[in-house]
């Protein structure tokens, strides 16, 4: 006998709504030219603006998804909608003081404080969405391969957030623990925890579900998932460890282990993209949403930031691709994959609060009856087409050209809010089903 | 009481070449020695012969070998499973003895969420309180729980080869 509860996540399209901010944020930051690569890699405006992508984007937009994924997939509750709500409010609040404590660390010793004070709370709010969605993972073992990679990427998640925490205490109060100084050099290992072990890593274990769920393609993956899961964990856990230990330790088996983590790493990605290519070719259902046309865009960047990062450091010279690399992954892959699965999760969510109560009783639209499939679409190539300049014009050293095409990233990712606000809002639907009430949203769903 | 061999009846030959095989079913039926299941090839999941071959007292369950290509054993409710399909996907004891027959049976494989609930919910409300509906689904159909749970119904999941089986009581 199934389990009957209440399977909406209450929090999770605050979650969406406040990391979009954060992300349309970010962009002002690079159009202002306060960052990268008009500035420096280490100027306070490129450390606020890759912050509020990573923790205010992607981790806020990856922790609202997985409130409402991991129920469904371990067919267990939360520990706690509560505890989701605790989790945002630490991170925004901490990433605030964060971005404070950056720009203030060349202004006031004080201002700077808030660095790590603020580290400290994303921590927190960190650990409580972990253990929110951790524990009815644990709890639901053995798991399949999708739930199983998301519980590794929770574990890289911490490492990383504590290995930043270590980096703002290093940076603001040396004195403190002069041990952690030599850590700075290790910002690299930092985000490649961050952005492989645990971005990459859950988003390609979620994928691994929501992918053949709409496309009704074979969910099983057998070796070939189970390869991606095993190879990427030892391999970013082998590159992280190596690197994190070369601030100590300099010795010959820890670049060799480094390396091997990168290769583990390319095999696991290379695998991954062929699994999904598989995916695509074996769905049963022929016409296929735009969503996930559109997430092609994202695995696509996947295959491309990895393919710079391999020549890059083939050729010896990292430090000319590596911040590209970074800004395929964030902008492309993940943010790519991001957009394009909000676009089906939102009208769902929305969906299933407004319409779940009466369907069967009464005339209720189809869920893609919330969205304008090709305006989403336009908006979508708009995206992609933006980063792949954006990327060219970084990598020939153009800060103009680079700021342009953010400039229409930007566009395009305002539009895809406007899209996702309409579908929330019932815009398109047709006026006799406009006077259901607004779905929950800061209300809670029917417990 | 051990399982009587199966009379087998293969009619993907007919159903291919477009034929109307139910006849040959029947008379199939007619020959089983009593507690003889019939072991069924067909091209297809034969749903409306769940229903045919359910009010004359057998419980069915099916596996899908491959594209076009089903084996569906139907065993006399009481006859003990033995080996092969039944093994595979036999209906849980309690669910015969229990559940009402099914009053309508929707089938909602290759149909992508959320339309196997809006088709469930739906089709509930069109039956008496106390009916059954059976539904076979791709996945578990998680949204539609608290549905059910607001008006009262009540369902029974069982895995059935790649999919799930669903029977659910309307209220009342």
């Amino acid at each position: 006998m199934a389990t009957l509860s209440n399977r909406l996540s209450r929090w999770t399209l605050l979650l969406f709504a406040c990391a979009l901010v954060n992300f349309l944020a970010a962009q002002g930051l690079i159009l202002a030219g306060m960052t990268w690569p008009a500035r420096a890699l280490s100027a306070p405006g490129t450390l606020a603006a890759v912050h509020l992508l990573v923790i205010g984007w992607l981790l806020l937009m990856m922790l609202g998804a997985l409130f409402q994924f991991v129920p469904v997939i371990t067919a267990r509750p939360l520990t706690s909608q509560r505890m989701a709500l605790w989790a945002l409010i630490g991170i925004e609040v901490g990433l605030g003081g964060m971005i404070c404590g950056f720009f203030g660390i060349t202004a006031s010793p004080v201002l700077a404080m808030a660095l790590p004070a603020g580290a400290t709370a994303v921590l927190l709010g960190v650990l409580a969405a972990s253990w929110n969605v951790g524990v009815p993972l644990v709890r639901a073992r053995p798991l399949a391969l999708p739930g199983r990679m998301v519980l590794t990427g929770l574990v890289f998640l911490v490492i990383t957030v504590m290995l930043g925490l270590s980096f703002a205490l290093a940076f603001t109060v040396p004195a403190l623990a002069p041990y952690l100084a030599g850590l700075l050099n290790a910002f690299g290992d930092h985000a490649l925890a961050g952005l492989g072990g645990w971005f990459t890593l859950t988003a390609m274990g979620v994928s691994y579900k929501l992918l053949p769920m709409f496309m009704l393609a074979p969910e099983d993956r057998g070796i070939p998932g189970d390869c991606v899961h095993i190879l990427g964990t030892l391999g970013f856990a082998l590159a992280v460890a190596a690197g994190v230990a070369q601030v100590w330790v300099s010795a010959g088996f820890l670049r060799i282990a480094q390396s091997s983590g990168y290769v583990a790493i390319t095999i696991a990605v290379a695998i991954y993209l062929w699994d999904i290519r598989r995916i695509y070719r074996t769905r049963r259902r022929t016409a296929i949403e735009v969503h996930n046309r559109a997430a092609v865009g994202a695995f696509g960047f996947l295959g491309l930031a990895a393919a710079l990062a391999i020549s890059s450091l083939g050729t010896g010279r990292p430090a000319a691709g590596a911040p590209v690399s970074v800004f395929l992954v964030v902008f492309g892959w993940l943010g790519g994959l991001g957009l394009t699965q909000l676009y089906k999760i939102i009208p769902f969510l929305t969906w299933l609060g407004r319409y779940g109560s009466a369907l069967g009783r009464a005339s209720v639209p189809r869920v893609q009856d919330l969205v304008r499939e090709r305006r989403g679409g336009q908006w979508f190539v708009l995206y992609f087409a933006a980063i792949l300049l954006g990327s060219a014009f970084a990598l020939s050293g153009s800060a103009p050209g680079f700021r342009s095409c953010i400039a229409l990233v930007a566009l395009a990712t305002a539009g895809l809010v406007t899209e996702y606000w309409r579908a929330w809002r019932g815009h398109y639907v047709q006026a006799r089903h406009a006077e259901a009430a607004i779905p929950p949203f800061l209300a809670s769903p029917r417990e | 009481m051990t399982m009587t061999e199966p009379l087998t009846l293969d009619v993907r030959e007919i159903l291919r070449s477009g034929g109307e095989p139910l006849p040959k079913i029947m008379q199939a039926v007619g020959r089983l020695a009593p507690g003889q299941p019939l072991r069924l090839l067909v091209t297809f999941e034969p749903l409306p012969l769940y229903a045919v071959l359910g009010r004359k007292g057998f419980e069915h369950s099916a596996v899908r070998h491959g594209e076009g290509d089903w084996e569906v054993l139907f065993a006399p409710r009481g006859a003990e499973a033995g080996s092969g399909a039944a093994a595979v996907a036999a209906v849980p004891h309690t669910s015969s003895d229990e559940w009402p027959m099914p009053s309508a049976v929707l089938d909602n494989r290759g149909l992508s969420p959320p339309e196997p609930m809006m088709r469930i919910l739906e089709a509930l409300e069109h039956l008496a309180p106390g009916q059954v509906l059976e539904a076979l689904n791709e996945r578990e159909p998680v949204f539609l729980y608290p549905e059910l749970q607001a008006r009262g119904a009540v369902i029974h999941t069982e895995t059935v080869g790649e999919g799930v089986r669903l029977l659910i009581r309307c209220a009342g």
